[in-house]
């Protein structure tokens, strides 16, 4: 992530909108505000317009949730699986309350459970060419319907631009208008620290979220480990799983 | 479902509007008609860009203004512009969203008040009348800019960047599709020939349409053509298909191919192709095809190939209303950056990109398809 290119977009957007004055950090190669954790996969719009679809009645009865995520060889497992337990919690909207998983090298599988019983299996793996961008995927299967940020009928990823020129094959997608040219990854730190800044998300929520995950993350490994489901006792106080309210006007 | 529109949604957010309304004056700004397909996607945009104070709104009739009530904006709405004017007299600029048979007396009326103009995508077909425009406009000084929004689209600026950069090389042939269902239901002047098209004209001999239908909604993939290539229409020969709709007194379902002066070869496809539910008020469960609308262009140069979808990835679901399988969009927000460049030639004395007079050759393009249907022959633009 290159910061100076985050800074620049964060004070784009304060200039444009309107916000409190605030710089992203990275420590230990997570994104923080102050001292506010990131989750810049609760701002990726694909995980906003699921998290409508389940609020919204578009899904009613969630049951499972069938997350993967795959990165290129020397990512953070633990990281990646902590990100994809706080969308679990976010998405199912309750905490984890037990996970079990088998780990093997650079890979983990996880089986959790939210404490509203949704089922949830997260397959994480980092075995991907060095350069390539990863891959995820967030089905959520409900007693009617089932959303999923990935189209039917296909195992690979959709891009908005496939080039074929003297160099080979390269695919491109860029999501924000406003923050064209940041990386992915880089749009949704930007967009999260904004909405912090903005006051529309909430930094308090988001310390406990991220400290449930990795929390959490940490238990899957220690799971493997032990060969035995961990319980993860549900705290009381703040909901850390409420969304952050956008407008619907299509 | 609906949800209000809001821009100030905690204490914060009101103290930071006000503090950055303190630095900059923002453009007071009104939308009229309140009928055309796109009215709606204004809304949030209006009211979050601080560099704007939505005022009013004026809408053509009873309906119009009940539709707009529905999303709660919580902007005043009239059904008279000269009444909105009298309580509004600070208006600096409209958002024209109405039938394409009622811009020329709309833009007529802006600048006779030196009121800036953002038109929708169709200024006019008849060109007498656009000549007018343009020089209505040259006359009162005021900014005329035409929403194009695809310029927008993140994904078109990646595509137009590829292209200058020369990732393919010259460009050989354009292949674009600029489909999506049918918005008559809901917008029933984009069926009525007059109200769309302007006048009332046979698509050809014995075909019992008339001009006015999927061509007049997506005049898109004329004008990036333009932009990719940098040259401008030589020729162009168009046809007709049976309607999928019933009923319909103007075409659905047509297809052109053409050629550019700088030789690149084009097929577009402009059609009404994916079917809808006939509801009045467009939201969740308008689309019978999964995907309302797709903007996908191929483009083959001397060097190397793109494909592209410029509404794509997305979210996907079979959810309520109707448990079909759905495209929800995802990454939409043409609307923002066209109105940054809107208030940018406001505010800077700029001229937009798609201006009426860049757009004239678009517009021939169109009218160049419907002369081809009539005449069975290829028709020269411009």
């Amino acid at each position: 992530m290159n910061l100076k290119k985050m800074n620049k977009g964060l004070d784009f957007l304060r200039g444009k909108y309107g916000a409190e004055k605030g710089e992203i950090a990275i420590k230990d190669g997570h994104c923080f505000v102050g001292t506010a954790p990131l989750l810049p996969g609760r701002m990726e719009r694909k995980i906003v317009e699921l998290k409508k679809m389940t609020e919204n009645g578009t899904l009613e009865g969630v049951s499972t949730l069938r997350f993967a995520s795959f990165a290129p060889k020397g990512s953070d497992i633990a990281a990646m699986l902590a990100k994809e337990l706080d969308l679990a919690a976010y998405l199912g909207a309750s905490d984890i309350v037990r996970v079990m998983a088998v780990a093997n090298g650079s890979a983990i599988n996880v089986l959790a459970k939210l404490a509203n019983d949704v089922n949830v299996s997260v397959e994480i793996g980092a075995g991907l060419p060095k350069g390539e961008t990863g891959y995820d995927r967030h089905e959520i299967i409900a007693k009617r319907g089932v959303a999923c940020d990935q189209t039917v009928d296909t195992h690979t990823k959709h891009e908005s631009i496939r080039c074929w020129g003297a160099k080979g094959m390269a695919e491109y997608t860029d999501v924000d208008t406003e923050l064209f040219g940041l990386t992915y990854e880089e749009v949704w730190n930007v967009r999260a620290a904004f909405a912090l800044l903005q006051g529309r998300a909430d930094a308090k929520v988001w310390k406990a979220a991220w400290a449930k995950a990795t929390k959490a993350a940490a238990l899957a490994f220690a799971a493997d480990r032990t060969k035995a489901a961990k319980a993860i006792a549900a705290k009381k106080g703040i909901d850390t799983n409420r969304s952050i309210k956008v407008a619907e006007v299509r | 479902m609906m949800i209000p529109l809001s821009n100030s949604n905690s204490k914060l957010q009101l103290k930071i509007k006000k503090e950055r309304q303190e630095f900059m004056k923002p453009v007071k700004i009104a939308m009229m008609g309140m009928t055309h397909g796109h009215t709606r996607k204004y809304y949030q945009t209006l009211l979050d860009n601080q560099k704007l104070d939505w005022v009013a709104s004026c809408a053509q009739d009873e309906d119009a203004k009940k539709t707009y009530e529905l999303y709660k904006t919580g902007v005043p709405c009239y059904l008279d512009p000269e009444e909105m004017y009298k309580k509004h007299p600070d208006i600096e600029a409209v958002v024209i969203a109405s039938a394409n048979d009622r811009h020329f007396e709309q833009m007529k009326w802006c600048a006779e008040k030196g009121i800036h103009i953002l038109s929708m995508k169709i200024p006019t077909f008849n060109m007498k009348e656009y000549d007018e425009m343009i020089a209505m406009c040259d006359k009162s000084g005021i900014v005329c800019q035409i929403e194009l929004e695809m310029h927008y689209n993140s994904v078109v600026r990646r595509l137009k960047k590829l292209i200058a950069d020369g990732a393919i090389g010259k460009i050989k042939s354009v292949q674009a599709t600029n489909i999506t269902l049918s918005p008559v239901w809901a917008f029933p002047w984009q069926g009525d020939p007059k109200a769309s098209f302007g006048s009332v004209v046979q698509l050809k001999k014995s075909d019992p349409r008339f001009r006015g239908g999927a061509l007049c909604d997506h005049p898109h993939i004329f004008d990036l053509i333009r932009h990719l290539t940098g040259s401008s229409f030589d020729y162009i020969y168009a046809e007709v298909a049976p309607n999928l709709r019933d009923g319909l007194k103007v075409e659905d379902m047509l297809m052109a191919v053409g050629k550019m002066k700088d030789g690149t070869a084009f097929l577009f496809d402009p059609s009404w192709s994916r079917l809808e539910e006939k509801i009045k008020v467009p939201g969740p469960g308008w689309e019978r095809f999964p995907k309302r609308m797709e903007v996908n262009v191929t483009i083959t140069g001397d060097k190397g190939m793109i494909s592209c979808d410029c509404f794509g990835p997305n979210v996907y679901h079979n959810g309520a209303p109707n448990d079909r399988y759905t495209v929800q969009y995802t990454y939409f927000d043409e609307w923002v950056g066209l109105i940054d460049e809107f208030v940018d030639c406001i505010r800077n004395k700029k001229t937009p990109l798609i201006n009426l007079k860049w757009h004239k050759e678009t517009i021939q393009a169109m009218l160049g398809c419907y002369e081809s249907i009539q005449s069975g022959k290829i028709a020269k633009v411009g």
